[in-house]
Formats: structure tokens, C-alpha cells, sequence
């Protein structure tokens, strides 16, 4: 008789892992159903509405591209600063900083918008960055853990949002009560009302996964995330990739709050970034960090997303989203460790039939 | 003066919340876990707080509700953290997103009333009476009392002079050796990480039953992630933590007092306090006490993973 033992692997095949998260995420929204229907709902008919609202007409095609948008650029952005082995928690701050700086241009300064937009995505870019200046020099030069570092600078920035949209830059018109005047400019449509933003993001993902595939920057960032160790006594500079890898990363997020105030909202106001930063997150370790995946979990979390706000009139709420992606990380966290198990036939010991 | 009294009295009411959450960190980072669900802990117990009390007005019952929930979403984390190993990080930022959403879809129908039974202040015969002493520090809620003096002296007691704080010491700083000592590893950092969730979740029923006291979306507002700094700051001992809690107490008191008097500084800039406040006191550390750094440094073992079959 052959035994049989589980193996642990040092790392999972890939084909496994990947199993291991389409589980999670179908686990995680049959557990939502399980819940749903414990409340009296019935959980296949809301499936039901979500997916022809979605999917059944342009309208709900176009919704969901205004979702996808935004989840691209805060995917991105953390799978950056995943790829060197850092937590961007502060995707949603950046996200609203880049959009605070994207608005104080439009309002406040005259001109073209041929010449005007492209300053806003510098300065939308430029505020994100800023806004993960201090944990990257704290955890470039201090060890201090950007996990919690960046997270709370997330409620500095909606703090000042909030701020500046329900006090000085107000909608002077007086129609608004929480939100500043439309800006001037917007990032035209490419289709109905899908903007630039969504190519921008497609053409971005794919220079980053060129950059991380094919460039020797990206080889070391992926060995200094892996093996920093290794990688400082084979000369890298894993210190300044750290740097950079985490400036890009929070430009990439001001970038998508640069997009998401022009393109989609058109005013400034609090809560703007609608928990785009922490599902960014769940895209970022659900497609493992890789760009040219980050654009398919995206969209699978837009389609969450979307279906949240469907589902408003049955009493869910985008924190409800919040939950169901907190499921889906969860089977997913643990998925990675049953994926690592390998059943395998213990040899039979020589001279035995 | 009276100033100053009022100050220190609404400081630990508001740092009882991060104290208590804090302290819960402290039992699970010693045995070895990081557990970044608190905040979305906090969010738990605040809503199981309120809603209990809805139905019946007994504080008590509020609080031990909480508890029990936080000990419940405790033991499912420490069921992936520890006997699964699965990924701390992880894990823990989905027991936030979990809280969070779970307790905002949930609490909705109590959001923004009133707790129907809260905890009363407790004025302590004679000595509230003091001058200035009386108001600043004996005349709080019973929890005050408890978060502040009974719980860090009972941890600290446990955890340094004792031997099972030594063995549970050991577990997050070597599990290794601690196992070969016949410690049981997998166990205490499965309790640990699930009491220690409970007291995070009794934060949250503090946080709507003694301090706020009322329930809505986004009243945790952050706390449990500077308990999570405090945690690092305070080098993972229960009195320097309730020290550092108040000390951030104090800082969001500045904060309502600043308001409350029409300082010339607007509303949000201080609301700013804590959070700016809390990235200091995560980096300055590292700068200034480069000395104490052995001292203060977090157990060996965090965010390790045991196998015991991995040599």
C-alpha cells in the first residue's frame, strides 16, 4: 500500500494560484448570497438584476466603464509598489489629493484646455506623489512601515477635500452645498460618456508591464522586492528604486483622481474617491501584481462595484461592496496558503512489493 | 486651570478607545500576529454596542456583546493567521474591509440616534472632590478606570512577571524554541490573537457606549490604525501604550476644545491632529532613541508564520 503525504512548496504554480483566487472570488460572493438570502432576499434574482443592468444595455456598459476607470489607476498603483514588496494603503489619499490639485487648476487658472488639461494630469500626478513623500522617505530612510504611514495620510486627505470643497472653493453660485462649481474644462469622450481616462489607463498598464518585463529596471525593482539582501550585494541600487517605485506609484493614483474629477464628476467634493484606493487594493493582489492582469481583476471589480449600486434600492451601500471584497480577500489570503500544498505518493520503500 | 482639568478628563475618555484597542494589539503582536483587522474590529463592536442597547437598555450587556463578537471575528482571523498561516497582512486588511462594510450595512437603521443606555460618569467619593485632581482624573466612566489603571497593571503583571508571560513572550519572539520547550504555540497565538480582537471590538463598544455615544458610518474614523501605530511606539508594553493613548487623547481634547473656543484654526485642521500627530510619533522614534531601539523593538517572530515541520 502507497501512502500519500502533503508537500509544502516554497512558492505555488501559477495555474494553482490562480485557481485559488477565481475560488475566492466565487466563495466570497456565494457566502454574500448565503447572507443575502439569510436576510430574506433572494440572492439569484438580485444576481439576475445586476448582471442585465450591467451588461443588458449601453447605459449600464457606459456605468461600468466610469467604474473600471478609476479601479484601473488605484490597481496600478498598488501593484507598483507591490512588485518591491510595499503597501500603497494610501492609493484612496493620493487618489484625492491628485483630484484636489486637478480642480484647484481648472478653477483657478485660465486658458486653453488643450493647454490646461495636460497641466492638471502633471499637477493631479504631481500631488499624488506628494502625498507619498513622507512615508517613502520614512520607510526609505527610517524602516517605518509605510502600511499604517500611508493609510492615515488617507484621512489627512479627505479631511482637506472635504474642506476646501464645503469652504473656500465652494460653488459661489450658491446651488451646491458641498462640492465647488463645475470645472471649466473636462476630459473629452471617447464614447457616450467614457472619457479618455479609461485608454489612458489601458496604454498605462501596458508600458508597465513592459517596463517590469522587458527593461532592466523592472528586473531589478522585481529582485529587490523579492531578495532585497541579494540584490544590494549585486550592486542594485535598491534604496532609490524604493524611492522611485513609490512616487510612480502615487502619481499613478493622482493621476487617477486627476481623471476621475474631469472625466467623470466634474466638481470637487468630499468622498470623491468612493473607496476606489482600498478596492484598488484587491485588484492589485488579485491580478499578483502583474499590470496587464490588473486590467481583467479591475474589471471584475467593477462589475462588484456596479452591482452594489444597483442593488441600492435593496438596502446595500458601497460599504456593502467594501464587505464582499473584504470576503473575497480573505478566501483569497487563504487560498494562497492552500495552493503552496501538494498531495503527493510517498516512494515505496526499495525491496517491498 | 479649569481649563487644563477639563482637558485631561475629555483626553481619557477619548483615549480609552485607542487604550483599549491598543492593548488588544499588544496580546496578539507579543505572541507573534499582526492583526490589521482593528479598525475594522472597532467598527464591529461600536455597531453590536448600539444595537443591543436598542433593544435592551443595559450598557453591560452592550459591552459584552461586543466582546463576544470581536472574540468570534477574532477566532475566524486566527483560524486563517494561525492554524492556516495564511498571508497576516492580508488577512488583516480583509477583516477591516469586512468590519467596516458589514457594521455600515448593518447599523444602518440605528445610525446617527442616540445609544439608548450609556456609562455614566462615576464621580469616586472624596477624592473627586479634589481641587483640579478631582475633575481631571476621578470623575470619569467606570471603563476610564478599568482601561486606564486595572487593565495595563493586570497585563503588565502577566506578561513580565510571570512564567506564562514568559512562555507567551517567547512564542512571538522564537517559536521555534519555544515549541522545543513544550510550549504550545499554535494555541496561545490562537487565543491571544483572539482575545485580543474581542478587546479591539469592546473598543468600538466603548467608542459608541461611554465616549461618542451614538452610532454612524465612519465614526471608528481611523482609530484602529494609530492603535495599530501606538502599538510600535509604545515598544509593545501594556503601560507605555495606555501612556501613549492618552497622550493622543490629549491631542484630539486640543482638537474639540479648539472648536468649542473658536480657535482661529479651522475645524478640519485640527481634526488633522491625530493622524499627522501619529505619523510623527511612528518616525521621530527612530531618529531620537536609536539607543532604546533593542528595547523597544517588536518580538522576532511577527508576522512569521510557524511551521514546525520546516527545518
Amino acid at each position: 500500500m502507497s501512502t500519500w503525504r502533503l508537500q509544502r512548496l516554497p512558492a505555488a504554480s501559477p495555474l494553482v494560484s490562480l485557481s485559488a483566487r477565481l475560488i475566492s472570488v466565487v466563495l466570497a460572493l456565494v457566502t454574500a448570497g448565503i447572507i443575502l438570502a439569510a436576510t430574506g432576499k433572494n440572492p439569484l434574482d438580485l444576481g439576475a438584476q445586476v448582471i442585465s443592468s450591467t451588461f443588458g444595455s449601453s447605459f449600464g456598459m457606459a456605468d461600468l466603464a466610469l467604474l473600471f476607470t478609476p479601479l484601473l489607476y488605484t490597481g496600478l498603483a498598488v501593484a507598483v509598489g507591490l512588485r518591491i514588496g510595499v503597501w500603497n494603503i494610501g492609493a484612496e489619499g493620493q487618489f484625492n489629493l491628485g483630484a484636489f490639485a486637478a480642480a484647484g487648476v481648472a478653477l483657478f487658472l485660465p486658458g486653453p484646455p488643450a493647454l490646461i488639461l495636460p497641466l492638471m494630469a502633471v499637477m493631479g500626478m504631481a500631488a499624488g506623489a506628494l502625498w507619498i513623500l513622507i512615508p517613502t522617505l520614512a520607510r526609505a530612510y527610517a524602516d517605518v512601515s509605510e502600511l499604517i504611514t500611508t493609510l492615515l495620510m488617507n484621512f489627512v486627505a479627505a479631511l482637506l477635500v472635504t474642506y476646501v470643497a464645503t469652504g473656500p472653493w465652494l460653488d459661489p453660485s450658491g446651488m451646491a452645498l458641498a462640492t465647488t462649481a463645475r470645472l471649466p474644462v473636462e476630459v473629452p469622450a471617447v464614447w457616450d460618456i467614457v472619457h479618455w481616462g479609461l485608454p489612458v489607463g489601458l496604454i498605462l498598464a501596458v508600458l508597465l508591464a513592459v517596463a517590469f518585463g522587458f527593461t532592466r529596471w523592472g528586473y531589478e525593482v522585481r529582485i529587490g522586492g523579492s531578495n532585497p539582501g541579494n540584490a544590494r550585494y549585486a550592486g542594485m541600487p535598491v534604496r532609490r528604486h524604493l524611492i522611485t517605485v513609490m512616487l510612480v506609484s502615487g502619481a499613478i493614483a493622482g493621476l487617477g483622481g486627476m481623471m476621475e474629477v474631469a472625466g467623470t464628476v466634474h466638481r470637487l467634493q468630499g468622498g470623491i474617491s468612493n473607496n476606489f484606493g482600498y478596492i484598488g487594493i484587491m485588484v492589485a493582489v488579485l491580478a499578483r501584481a502583474a499590470p496587464l492582469g490588473v486590467i481583467f481583476t479591475a474589471l471584475l471589480m467593477a462589475v462588484i462595484l456596479n452591482g452594489g449600486i444597483i442593488l441600492q434600492p435593496q438596502g446595500l451601500t458601497t460599504q456593502t461592496v467594501l464587505a464582499v471584497t473584504g470576503l473575497i480577500l480573505f478566501y483569497a489570503a487563504i487560498g494562497d496558503e492552500f495552493a503552496r500544498y501538494r498531495l503527493i505518493r510517498n516512494a515505496k520503500p526499495a525491496g517491498t512489493r | 486651570m479649569d481649563i487644563l482639568a477639563g482637558l485631561i478628563q475629555t483626553a481619557l475618555l477619548a483615549g480609552g478607545v485607542l487604550a483599549l484597542a491598543a492593548l488588544g494589539e499588544v496580546l496578539a503582536e507579543r505572541v507573534g500576529v499582526v492583526n490589521l483587522g482593528v479598525e475594522g474590529l472597532i467598527a464591529l463592536g461600536a455597531m453590536t454596542g448600539i444595537a443591543v442597547v436598542s433593544v435592551t437598555p443595559e450598557p453591560w450587556l452592550g459591552m459584552a456583546a461586543a466582546l463576544g463578537v470581536g472574540l468570534l471575528a477574532g477566532m475566524i482571523f486566527s483560524l486563517a493567521t494561525v492554524v492556516v498561516r495564511a498571508n497576516q497582512v492580508l488577512a488583516g486588511l480583509a477583516l477591516t474591509y469586512i468590519g467596516t462594510g458589514l457594521a455600515s450595512t448593518l447599523g444602518k437603521p440605528f445610525s446617527g440616534a442616540p445609544a439608548q443606555a450609556t456609562f455614566a460618569r462615576l464621580d469616586i467619593p472624596v477624592l473627586s472632590d479634589l481641587p483640579f485632581f478631582g475633575r481631571a482624573f476621578f470623575s470619569s466612566n467606570i471603563l476610564v478606570y478599568i482601561i486606564f489603571l486595572v487593565l495595563p497593571l493586570a497585563l503588565h503583571y502577566l506578561m513580565f512577571h510571570t512564567r506564562h508571560g514568559l512562555n507567551m513572550r517567547a512564542v512571538g519572539e522564537n517559536p521555534a524554541a519555544a515549541d522545543a520547550a513544550g510550549i504550545p504555540v499554535l494555541k496561545m497565538r490562537f487565543w491571544y490573537t483572539s482575545i485580543g480582537a474581542a478587546l479591539a471590538a469592546g473598543a468600538g463598544g466603548y467608542l459608541t457606549l461611554a465616549f461618542v455615544p451614538s452610532w454612524s458610518e465612519g465614526v471608528v474614523a481611523g482609530r484602529g490604525w494609530i492603535a495599530v501605530a501606538l502599538v510600535i511606539f509604545a515598544g509593545f508594553r501594556p503601560i507605555n501604550t495606555v501612556l501613549a493613548a492618552l497622550l493622543f487623547g490629549f491631542i484630539t481634547a486640543l482638537g474639540f476644545v479648539g472648536q468649542a473656543r473658536n480657535w482661529p484654526v479651522a475645524a478640519p485642521i485640527l481634526a488633522m491632529l491625530p493622524y499627522a500627530g501619529t505619523i510623527v510619533l511612528m518616525i521621530l522614534p527612530v531618529l531620537a532613541w536609536q539607543k532604546m531601539r533593542r528595547l523597544m523593538a517588536a518580538p522576532e517572530g511577527l508576522t512569521q508564520p510557524y511551521f514546525r515541520d520546516e527545518r
